[in-house]
Order: structure tokens, then sequence, then C-alpha cells
């Protein structure tokens, strides 16, 4: 059975969207690959980082898409310091 | 002011303008996504080329388009009154700076509103041509513009002091200095560096950036101001 949980997106202002494990891993393949992470690396680590997500978001109905991007980085962080370093940074660069 | 005193001064201005980091924030973005969308290293390096572009011809319309509206104005000469008001403006936007540039928190987020950095940072996403990252380039340097007024005024008024055959060289070197930032950043993603190693470097360095950016408008305030109006209050005070 699939995961089924809701994605409150930036403090409800942007509504919410269903968890997607595609999307979460569209995003750290992109991360790694940013910092020119070989594309096979990065698909295994985005891979193993979204196991441990989805692994978080058992018995959640409900999360923040800021708490997701949290615990996806402090994954991240252990397979790719600099990769997690970006996936961070992603909303507060600007 | 003669031409050497009057090139340094706008090359300090482009370089304060370069301190500003909207735009270097928004190329990194770009760069980021080019290559997390597993572009090619010669896509990545057309968007950022696209992107430098658009900022320099946005710079320097800025600046020809200020310095023509000021040349209108002041036909004869600039009077003193005008230096001090652009004396002062400098002054208040190097303490504004000093003040609220940076957020204090983590990242190199500044004083821009949330919806539109948000919105900004949304955009670099979804630049994929040349010409999107050409726009892109043109709106970072207006997004700024708040802060960018003080040294493009400044600037200006210097510009349009010297005599005809040195006003485009002023408008170059005010334009090749202003966009130092954004080379730096272009030159180091083309050589392969990566976008995680700028954005570390300009997170740490950031505090330091804003008080350049600050301090070196109030240092050309305060020379234009004792260049420009209190020696000629001396000179005619003493014939």
């Amino acid at each position: 059975m699939g995961l089924t949980v809701d994605i409150v997106k930036n403090n409800r202002s942007k509504g919410h969207e269903q968890f997607s494990r595609d999307k979460l891993h569209a995003s750290i393949v992109a991360a790694c690959l940013s910092v020119r992470t070989p594309v096979g690396q990065a698909e295994s680590i985005a891979h193993a980082v979204s196991g441990a997500v989805i692994d978080w978001l058992e018995n959640k109905t409900e999360v923040t898409s800021q708490d997701l991007r949290e615990v996806a980085s402090k994954h991240l962080e252990s397979h790719h310091p600099e990769a997690a370093y970006i996936y961070r940074q992603y909303r507060i660069t600007i | 002011m003669d031409i050497i005193s009057s090139l340094s001064i706008l090359a300090l201005a482009g370089l304060i303008h370069a301190s500003f980091q909207l735009s270097v924030s928004v190329l990194s973005l770009v760069n980021g996504h080019a290559l997390g969308s597993k572009h090619s290293q010669e896509r990545v390096l057309r968007l950022s080329t696209s992107f430098v572009v658009g900022a320099t011809v946005m710079t320097l319309l800025l600046l020809s388009t200020l310095s023509l509206i000021l040349l209108n104005i002041f036909v004869y000469e600039i009077p003193a009154i005008a230096w001090s008001a652009v004396s002062g403006l400098m002054f208040s936007v190097g303490v504004a700076i000093w003040i609220f540039y940076y957020r204090r928190s983590e990242g190199t987020s500044t004083w821009i509103p949330r919806p539109v950095a948000a919105y900004l940072t949304d955009r670099t996403k979804s630049t994929k041509s040349g010409v999107e990252a050409f726009a892109l380039g043109m709106v970072s340097i207006l997004g700024e513009l708040i802060f960018i007024i003080a040294p493009l005024l400044a600037a200006s008024m210097v510009i349009i002091n010297m005599p005809a055959s040195w006003q485009l060289a002023g408008i170059a070197i005010y334009t090749i200095f202003s966009i130092l930032s954004l080379v730096i950043v272009w030159v180091s993603i083309g050589s392969g560096h990566k976008v995680s190693k700028i954005q570390k470097w300009r997170e740490e360095n950031k505090y330091f950036l804003q008080f350049i950016a600050g301090g070196g408008l109030i240092v050309m305030c305060f020379y234009l101001y004792t260049y420009e109006v209190l020696s000629n209050v001396v000179i005619i005070g003493g014939y």
C-alpha cells in the first residue's frame, strides 16, 4: 500500500499536496548533481535518502515541507555533506 | 575633478555596486539548477553567460539613462545642493546596508521580502533558455535598485562632469567593475568549481561584504561631499 501523507507547503499559504517519493528523489538527485556528483552515485544516494525519509513518514498523516526538507537534508548529510549543504540552502540563498 | 580621480571614483562606485549580492545569489541558483537538471557544461555556461550579459545590459541602461536625465537637468553645472543630496543619499543607504542588508539567519538571505525571494528562487528553477536567463539577469539588477541607486546616481554625476570624450570610458569603467562579482562566479562555474564552494564562501563572508558595501558608500559620500561641496565653499570664502 502506498504512503499517503499530506505535505503542508509554506505555512499553509501554498496549500497541501500529497507526498511523492519521485519528487523527493528528483530533488535529492538535483542537489547531488549540482555539486558535480556522478549521476549513478547521485541516484543511489537519492534512493537511500528517500527510503530513510519514507521510514520517518510512517505513521504520520501530515508534515510540513520544511520538516521534510530538514529530515531529508539530515540523512543526505551522512552520504554527501556538500549536496546536503546546497539542499538546505535552496530557500535561503536569496 | 581631474580624469584620474573621476575614473577612480567610478571604479569605487562600480565595486560598491558589485558587492550587492542579489545578482550573485540568483546566478548561483541558476547554475545550481542547470547542473542539477543534467544539462551539459556548455549549456550551463550558456545560461550563466546570458545572465551576466543581461545584468550588464541593465546596468549600462540604468547608468546611461540616469546620466542623460541628469545632463538635461544640470545643463551648465551641477549645483552644490545636488552633490549634498547625493552625498546624503549615499550616507543613508550606507547606514541602511550596515543595519539590514542581510537577514540575521542562516544562509545568504537579504532584506528582500520573502514572497519576492520565493518568486525569484522559483524563476531560477524554471529558467531553461538563454533568453530567460538574460531577462533574469536584468530583473536581478532592478530588484536591488533601492540600494544600487546610490552608487549609480553618484557615478552618473561624476560622468556628466567629465569631458564628453571621456564619458563613454566612464560608463564602461563603472559597468566593468560593477559586474566583477558576477564574472568571478561565471568563471568559477565555467572552470568546474562547485556551486557549494561559492555559496559557502559567500555565507561565511556575508557580514564582511555587508560592511564593505556600507563602508564604501560612506567613504565615497565623504570624499564627494568634501571635494564638490566643502572645497567650493572654502574657495568661494577665500576668493
